[in-house]
């Protein structure tokens, strides 16, 4: 009804505040810089750019590496919850729909957390509020006792029915890898059926979660791969895109690696990742694969925002570009900290 | 049935109404056009603006310039008249 009356300017508005956005993350000639400074002066860098204020607000309370930990998770949710606020109409309900990732994330970390015995503070050092779950919600989850305790207080969440029914067992084996894989395959579903619901919109949503599912999976074949292992295949892969799980049990029994990287090249057709995969035929790390992956999924979704710069793909590119340089600035600051090469933390950069 | 009886005086009087109506439509028409043409320019503005108060007078710049459209209309329009 509002985009009804009032048109396409708030959307234009929004997207344009998102490309702008996009074009202030920190580019790669800083990364490279970075890696031959030292922890100081990365955190002096880290301050002089959009993490000022969070550096600055904790600055009394945390020092070194926790500082900086700390300071880029506050961003990233502050950044999130602020971009929500400024979204309309279908493009806010699909960035929620989004942003549950971090509910899961947050949840699992708790849950993780009171399991292993931490303290209150330690976790809700590490937890990203960017969800639907505000900080005021995480933090009453913080003060239950037990994981049991936390999936009753989460009554009415999306993610309630799945936790209800797998965290006894869960807790039973004392993993909580198979409840993780099955909240992902819920918010996947969710996503799916949100983009599906005849909102408009909702097919370049598709199109992106489609994307997303299609990586995660290579990515998850890959790994699975890298670890030799075949009979967890099934729980880690998602449902929804371009190969059925089914499919994907297939590809990772494959032993030949050149039959298996044909397989999956019979199957999409996205021409940037036809092209990275067959880079893969020869020997490379987990880690390398998962970046070059990260780099062509970012690269398509650049490519979506420009397809359709009014949609939800300008807000999505910049919401996954800010994490990245999030994931960077901390693998830089924490290689540097461990006294590690700067060939060898260049190799976690996603740039 | 009456025949219908044209004097000077009202077909006169016609045209001057057709020129009024034509440069009104002129003037409308483009204003309409020139309004599309700086929600699209203006509510990208103010999103550049957020962000980057520096770029101000480029965005207020670039926002104006669908108004020669409306110029135009107003220049057929004053032909029209005068």
């Amino acid at each position: 009804m509002t985009a009804m009356l009032v048109g396409p300017a708030p959307y234009i508005y929004v997207c344009t505040r998102m490309r702008v956005r996009k074009s202030k993350l920190i580019p790669r000639d800083e990364y490279l810089r970075m890696l031959n400074m030292g922890l100081p002066e990365i955190t002096r860098f880290i301050e002089e750019t959009e993490y000022k204020t969070e550096i600055d607000e904790l600055g009394t309370s945390f020092k070194g590496m926790d500082l900086i930990e700390i300071g880029l998770s506050w961003n990233l949710a502050k950044e999130y919850q602020r971009i929500l606020d400024i979204t309309p109409g279908f493009l806010k309900e699909f960035t929620t729909a989004y942003l549950r990732r971090w509910d899961i994330q947050n949840v699992l970390t708790i849950i993780r957390g009171k399991m292993q015995g931490m303290s209150q503070g330690k976790i809700k050092e590490v937890l990203i509020p960017a969800g639907e779950l505000d900080r005021v919600f995480l933090d009453r989850l913080l003060t239950e006792d037990t994981p049991e305790r936390i999936a009753e207080a989460l009554k009415g969440q999306k993610i309630y029915p799945i936790l209800a029914r797998d965290l006894p067992s869960a807790l039973a084996d004392g993993s909580l890898a198979r409840l993780e894989n099955e909240l992902y395959k819920q918010f996947y579903s969710d996503l799916l059926v949100d983009a599906r619901s005849g909102v408009k919109g909702g097919p370049q949503f598709e199109e992106f979660i489609k994307l997303d599912i299609d990586i995660t999976n290579i990515k998850s074949l890959f790994r699975l791969r890298g670890d030799n292992l075949q009979e967890e295949a099934g729980d880690m892969m998602i449902p929804g895109a371009t190969f059925s799980v089914d499919e994907l049990q297939r590809l990772n029994s494959m032993e030949n690696q050149n039959e298996f990287i044909d397989s999956i090249k019979n199957k999409i057709k996205l021409r940037p990742l036809l092209e990275i995969i067959d880079e893969f035929r020869e020997k490379q790390s987990v880690r390398q694969i998962e970046v070059a992956l990260i780099r062509v999924q970012l690269r398509q979704m650049e490519r979506m925002a420009k397809i359709y710069p009014f949609s939800i793909h300008p807000i999505l590119s910049y919401l996954e570009m800010k994490k990245y340089e999030v994931f960077n600035l901390r693998a830089l600051a924490r290689g540097k900290e461990s006294n590690l090469e700067s060939e060898s933390i260049k190799g976690y950069l996603v740039m | 049935m009456a025949d219908a009886v044209m004097t000077v005086e009202m077909i006169q009087a016609s045209q001057a109404g057709m020129k009024a109506l034509g440069a009104g439509i002129a003037v409308g028409l483009t204003g309409i056009g020139t309004g599309i043409a700086e929600m699209g320019i203006g509510s990208a503005a103010v999103g550049a603006t957020a962000e980057n108060k520096d770029i101000f007078g480029l965005v207020l710049l670039l926002t104006v310039i669908p108004e020669t459209i409306v110029i135009f209309g107003l220049v057929v329009g004053l032909l029209l008249l005068f």
